[in-house]
């Protein structure tokens, strides 16, 4: 066990191929925000409630050094869309079958 | 008159509740006012009739509870019948009243009790949660969600953990330098794992001789993530530890070697710029080299993997081969391919001498902490990877096949890249022209602008000069 060797400190992860880094966390921001934006527009509650799904799954799939005001952003946005839809509308959703 | 009437109807309706007093009734009827006795006929059909009225109206009661299976609204729907039975005896009673009183009265229809319409009440304004139930299931599912992430968290931090503390002891007797999250300038050992996410951890160890550093990624699945945890339910897959040594140019020769198991290097082949370069051979199955069959190797040359497999190396492949999932030794290394978009890149991808292990976890995702003391002979096998390859030369031949390969290699590069590369240099002789002609033109002394006119003249001339020497050159050699 020789120390005589040098020491660096480590290499910035962003050396990392920023391709190679999974896609999930920002395709289900976007999914998230455009599912808000339809239910919210078109008054369509199970819009809203998947918004809500997608901010959570993008949320847990999310880097550490990800910002987090984005995904409160996100995540205010699919909120307000459940409950604006509600508000409009206070009849229970129906299912599709 | 009206009076009387009224007087009537409620004798009327008295007779009709108490069935048992009907008797009596009748008889006080007879004992009554003359005013009372000229309605002592009419009393009994209208008393039949309401006798009648009860049973049918209790009838068509009777379905709509039936059909009714919300029982809350039970209670409204008998609410509302009774008073509608109400009304409607009330007005029945009036109009075979009216037929009897007034002559030339059209009759009613009195078929009240066929067209009994029971409204529904909105699903928003009865109270009852039971209506709401997507939005329970929804709220339930975003609950387990939550649990999920939660717990799957935890298991990836205890996993993570107790890697790190079977592994500290061997990391901090062989690495002056363990942990190191690259947040402060100078080198600091933290000591601890560098969460990148939920489920990668990283290890930076470094300050050893004959090698520059190794980073350590433990690559567990999403376990916090449900959608990840169901789709592991269809497809299992295994956590992962990446170890990746990066070597200073002295201590590895110029070599390219992989072994794992046979799926990752088909893999591997395919992708590693290195690998489909140098190891263009298809991967030989393991056995020719005394490990298991289930392993396969891509080599550069032979004399490199019978330099790479001695004895002690084939111990540790053949005790561990279900935890190995690929070993790659590389002066080339410089990762996987890179899809460029404008063609091809103008210049070869940098490489770095680096050692690549990558290992799974046994437990294939149903890892408990207990397992990662398993990996730990692992580690004592990249240990021994990186002095061994200290040591390890190749002789002249090997050397000399070595060289011609990446001149090779290099040559092919640069012919691909021919077309692309001379449109570079034109582009930049037009800029440096551009560049010299304002220089020329920003000179305010008109002396030395004349003066670097005529430099610049005579330096292209000098250029048509050589250019045309140089053709005259070629055609002599043609001729």
């Amino acid at each position: 066990m020789d120390l005589s060797a040098k020491i660096i400190y480590k290499p910035p992860n962003t050396e990392t191929n920023p391709t190679l880094e999974d896609p999930t966390p920002d395709y289900m921001n976007l999914l998230g925000m455009i599912f808000s934006m339809c239910g919210l527009m078109l008054k369509l509650k199970w819009c809203a409630w998947i918004a809500v799904y997608c901010s959570f799954i993008s949320f847990a799939n999310s880097r550490s050094s990800e910002d987090t005001k984005q995904m409160m952003s996100s995540f205010m946005l699919s909120i307000s869309a459940v409950v604006m839809s509600y508000l409009q509308n206070p009849q229970p959703m129906s299912p599709p079958w | 008159a009206v009076v009387k009437y009224l007087l009537c109807v409620v004798r009327l309706q008295h007779a009709g509740r108490y069935n048992d007093d009907f008797d009596d009734g009748e008889d006080i009827a007879e004992f009554d006012d003359n005013d009372f006795a000229e309605f002592e006929d009419v009393s009994e059909d209208p008393a039949v009739d309401v006798e009648k009225e009860p049973p049918p109206r209790a009838a068509p009661s009777s379905t709509p509870i039936e059909d009714e299976e919300d029982e809350a609204t039970v209670e409204n729907e008998d609410g509302q019948d009774e008073f509608e039975d109400a009304d409607a005896q009330d007005q029945d009673m009036y109009s075979k009243y009216d037929n009897e009183e007034f002559e030339g009265h059209e009759k009613t229809n009195p078929s009240f009790k066929d067209t009994l319409i029971y409204r529904e009440v909105p699903a928003h304004l009865q109270n009852s949660w039971e209506s709401y139930y997507m939005e329970i299931l929804m709220v339930t599912g975003l609950l387990a969600y939550i649990m999920n992430y939660i717990i799957g968290k935890n298991k990836n931090s205890r996993l993570a953990q107790a890697w790190f503390n079977s592994h500290r002891e061997l990391l901090e007797s062989n690495f002056a330098l363990v942990g190191d999250d690259g947040t402060s300038k100078e080198a600091t050992s933290t000591g601890k794992l560098n969460q990148e996410n939920e489920h990668i951890y990283n290890l930076w160890c470094s300050g050893r001789v004959c090698c520059e550093g190794m980073l350590i990624q433990l690559k567990f699945l999403k376990r916090q993530d449900l959608l990840n945890v169901l789709a592991r339910m269809m497809r299992p897959v295994c956590d992962q530890v990446q170890v990746k040594v990066t070597l200073n140019d002295e201590d590895m020769d110029t070599f390219v070697f992989a072994v794992g198991s046979r799926k990752a290097m088909a893999r591997l082949q395919k992708e590693m710029q290195d690998l489909s370069e140098f190891c263009g051979d298809k991967p030989k199955s393991g056995a020719k080299y005394g490990i298991p069959e289930s392993l396969s190797i891509l080599s550069e040359m032979g004399e490199v993997t019978d330099g790479v497999m001695d004895s002690k190396m084939v111990h540790y492949l053949t005790s561990h081969a279900d935890k190995i999932e690929s070993i790659h030794f590389s002066d080339q290394f410089s990762g996987p391919k890179v899809m460029q978009e404008e063609g091809q890149p103008l210049k070869l991808p940098e490489t770095k001498k680096t050692l690549l292990f990558t290992f799974n976890v046994p437990g294939m995702g149903n890892t408990s902490p207990k397992d990662m003391d398993s990996l730990l002979p692992l580690m004592n096998m990249v240990i021994y990877s990186i002095d061994k390859l200290k040591k390890l030369r190749l002789n002249r031949e090997g050397k000399q096949k070595a060289d011609r390969n990446r001149a090779r290699v290099e040559e092919n590069f640069l012919k691909q890249t021919h077309a692309q590369r001379q449109e570079a240099a034109q582009t930049r002789r037009e800029e440096k022209k551009r560049a010299e002609k304002e220089r020329i033109m920003n000179e305010e002394d008109p002396d030395r602008q004349r003066r670097l006119e005529e430099a610049a003249q005579r330096r292209e001339q000098k250029k048509l000069e050589k250019k045309q020497m140089k053709m005259k050159q070629i055609k002599v050699k043609a001729m």
